[in-house]
């Protein structure tokens, strides 16, 4: 008997905190700890060896990794500009080409001060500059004992450190904020339904992403397309980070609904199969009519996907977009 | 029927010395618009502390409203591109008058009173040219209509009387919009917003534009600190990822400051800052954005100085030791050197605005 009162109050607090817990234990937690041991391994890898042949592999391997949660644009992420200088992209005036070079120029002594690289500015940090300083042929070709060896290894070391602490934060703080959503005490999310909005506000908005910027950009418009505005061209994930990010979107959907969102499914694997069908890594087709037609019905797809999970899984949790972010003045 | 009340406001709108004060209102601090969980719209007074004073249904989603500097009267603003302004008693909670726009004009959404409360001024479109116009208005004589003057712009937003009791400041937004075509930016890459200084008898004073390549950062809503201070706040178009300064500090005679956050902040801003307070000693000035679901905050030479978030968080006003910010998720927040404390929650989405009483 004494346990009915505790149920009952389980029972009715149920629906928004069930998706909750499911995204916290079964999304958030094991796509941070795969991102943290890939930079882990990223940064191992670049202490035994730091040129760029060497460190390609594991490289996009933490790209992979981040790829799983690089949507989760709330709590850890959100402080000292770690989502940016994580992965600094996009980048539309060229701000990390311009502090890397100006780093390697001066020969800057920051890069040998273990744990100084997180003053550096965030555009010089993170996956997109390792991107330039791994691929770019301008810059790739750097010795073994050269400056740029030490700037990558302070860079990866730099990567690992963030990996480490976004995690830590979400086990020993965040995800309790976000699985207490209501309680008197909780200052950050007043309500249940605020959580549920915050998380559901992290899918769309990553859709978006998908489909404005990560292929928007390259695409630019059909009379001037801008293939060399797609993300990590130079490392060759453009196509690939879009493919990843559907797939970690997919599994957000799921653990986020209380039933199963057909529909929202349905769209994703529709959207997921165009990725899969474009043999096109860095979206050069932007260029060709032909191939562009094609990206741009991934990009529908796209967001048609964003449509499902608004009348599905927005209906069903009770919430929307945002009053004032979605229609400004 | 005509209620005492009634009679009693409608003697005072036609009264030199005003009978009744904003306690007969029940003293709001604050004044905003909301969507209700049904979908109706309302006006909401609030307490310092977030609670609800009075609630005033409105016909349509609002926008800004501006409170008469001495009695309980408030004229809140339909959204742009509305024709309709409403005069609201606050102390009957009933709509006591409704202004048009004249024929060929329509209201921005943001308005002032000038001359002690006697004249209302209104940012307004004429829609054949679309120049700016600030349309006048005489409370006295039931907020008739006797003239308007150029804003010196396109797409006159917020305004603001300074301290000397005549000048006008004018957020000229630039972008062109007409009413036929809904909401639409019309001219995105020729507009060329700026802040304009003026009277209703010498017309412009000052004009400040910012550089070229700003172009693009429309102008848009303003505060007012201390010694001529104006703080002005704005929306940029284009690429929400290219980390534009969105908080400008401008007196008279001078170059206007422009103020940024550190890299990763200032990216997070989405471009877009929706409202702007200073706080009540004046020493701080914040900017919202919901789209970056943050509240930036700066002191008044420019630097930056916190940040808080908050999802949705779009209105801001002064308090005491710093800000009250509201958001689309029916929260009140106080916003103190100590960080964001929740103050009310409703289950409502609080508008663009919060107006300072």
């Amino acid at each position: 008997m004494r346990f009915l009162p505790a149920l009952a109050l389980y029972l009715s607090a149920a629906p928004a905190l069930a998706g909750v817990g499911e995204v916290t234990d079964d999304h958030i937690f094991p796509g941070y700890t795969a991102f943290a041991a890939a930079t882990e391994t990223l940064t191992e890898t670049a202490r035994g060896d730091c040129t760029a042949g060497a460190l390609r592999p594991a490289y996009q391997d933490a790209f992979d990794a981040w790829m799983g949660v690089s949507h989760l644009r709330l709590g850890p992420v959100e402080t000292d500009g770690r989502i940016l200088a994580i992965s600094f992209w996009p980048d539309s005036r060229n701000l990390t080409e311009s502090s890397l070079r100006r780093l390697i120029a001066e020969q800057d002594g920051v890069v040998d001060t273990p744990g100084a690289y997180g003053e550096v500015s965030i555009a010089a940090r993170g996956l997109m500059a390792l991107d330039r300083l791994l691929y770019d042929d301008t810059l790739a070709g750097y010795g073994a004992d050269s400056y740029t060896c030490r700037l990558v290894t302070a860079i990866t070391a730099d990567l690992d450190a963030m990996a480490d602490a976004v995690l830590a934060e979400w086990q020993q703080g965040y995800a309790d904020t976000l699985r207490s959503a209501g309680d008197p005490e909780n200052t950050t999310f007043l309500s249940q339904r605020e959580a549920a909005q915050a998380l559901f506000t992290v899918l769309t908005t990553a859709l978006e992403f998908d489909a404005d910027q990560r292929i928007g950009r390259p695409m630019g418009t059909f009379e001037r397309p801008r293939p060399t505005r797609a993300e990590a061209w130079r490392s060759g994930r453009s196509l690939r980070n879009v493919e990843l990010s559907l797939v970690a979107l997919r599994d957000l959907a799921l653990k986020l609904s209380q039933d199963e969102p057909a529909q929202t499914l349905a769209a994703f694997d529709d959207a997921l199969a165009a990725a899969r069908d474009l043999d096109d890594p860095v979206f050069a087709g932007v260029e060709d009519p032909g191939s562009r037609f094609k990206i741009e019905i991934l990009q529908q797809k796209i967001r048609a996907a964003k449509g499902a999970v608004t009348l599905e899984i927005g209906a069903g949790l009770g919430v929307s977009a945002g009053f004032n972010s979605a229609d400004g003045d | 029927m005509t209620t005492r009340r009634a009679l009693l406001a409608s003697f005072v709108a036609a009264s030199a010395v005003p009978r009744l004060g904003w306690a007969d209102a029940g003293n709001p601090a604050y004044i905003a618009a909301a969507r209700e969980p049904d979908g109706t719209f309302a006006l909401f007074g609030l307490s310092e502390t977030g609670a609800d004073v009075f609630r005033i249904p409105l016909p349509d989603r609002g926008h800004a409203a501006t409170a008469h500097p001495s009695a309980p009267e408030i004229v809140a603003f339909a959204r742009r591109p509305g024709t309709f302004a409403l005069v609201i008693d606050g102390v009957g909670g009933r709509v006591i008058r409704q202004l048009d726009a004249p024929p060929g004009r329509h209201f921005y959404g943001h308005g002032a009173f000038l001359g002690g409360g006697d004249i209302l001024c209104t940012t307004e479109n004429e829609i054949d040219t679309g120049e700016g116009r600030i349309g006048l208005w005489l409370r006295r004589e039931g907020y008739r209509r006797i003239g308007e003057v150029a804003s010196g712009g396109i797409g006159p937003h917020d305004m603001k009387l300074l301290a000397d009791g005549r000048t006008l400041v004018v957020a000229n937004g630039g972008i062109r919009t007409h009413p036929d075509r809904g909401r639409e930016k019309l001219n995105l890459d020729t507009m060329r917003p700026n802040l304009t200084y003026l009277d209703a008898t010498d017309g412009i004073l000052e004009q400040v534009e910012l550089a070229p390549d700003l172009h693009q950062c429309s102008i848009r809503h303003l505060a007012l600190g201390q010694g001529g201070q104006v703080a002005f706040a704005m929306q940029c178009q284009g690429d929400p990822n290219e980390a534009q300064p969105l908080l400008g500090l401008h007196r008279r005679g001078e170059a206007p400051v422009l103020c940024e956050a550190d890299l990763g902040e200032q990216v997070a801003m989405q471009g877009y800052a929706g409202s702007i307070a200073f706080d009540g000693a004046a020493e701080r000035v914040a900017i919202t954005s919901p789209r970056g679901g943050r509240v930036h905050v700066f002191d008044r030479e420019g630097s930056f100085r916190a940040v808080h978030l908050r999802a949705d968080v779009c209105g801001i006003g002064a308090a005491v030791g710093g800000f009250v910010a509201t958001d689309g998720l029916g929260g009140v927040l106080s916003l103190t050197a100590h960080g964001a404390t929740p103050l009310a929650r409703a289950a409502r989405a609080w508008d663009n605005h919060l107006i300072l009483v």
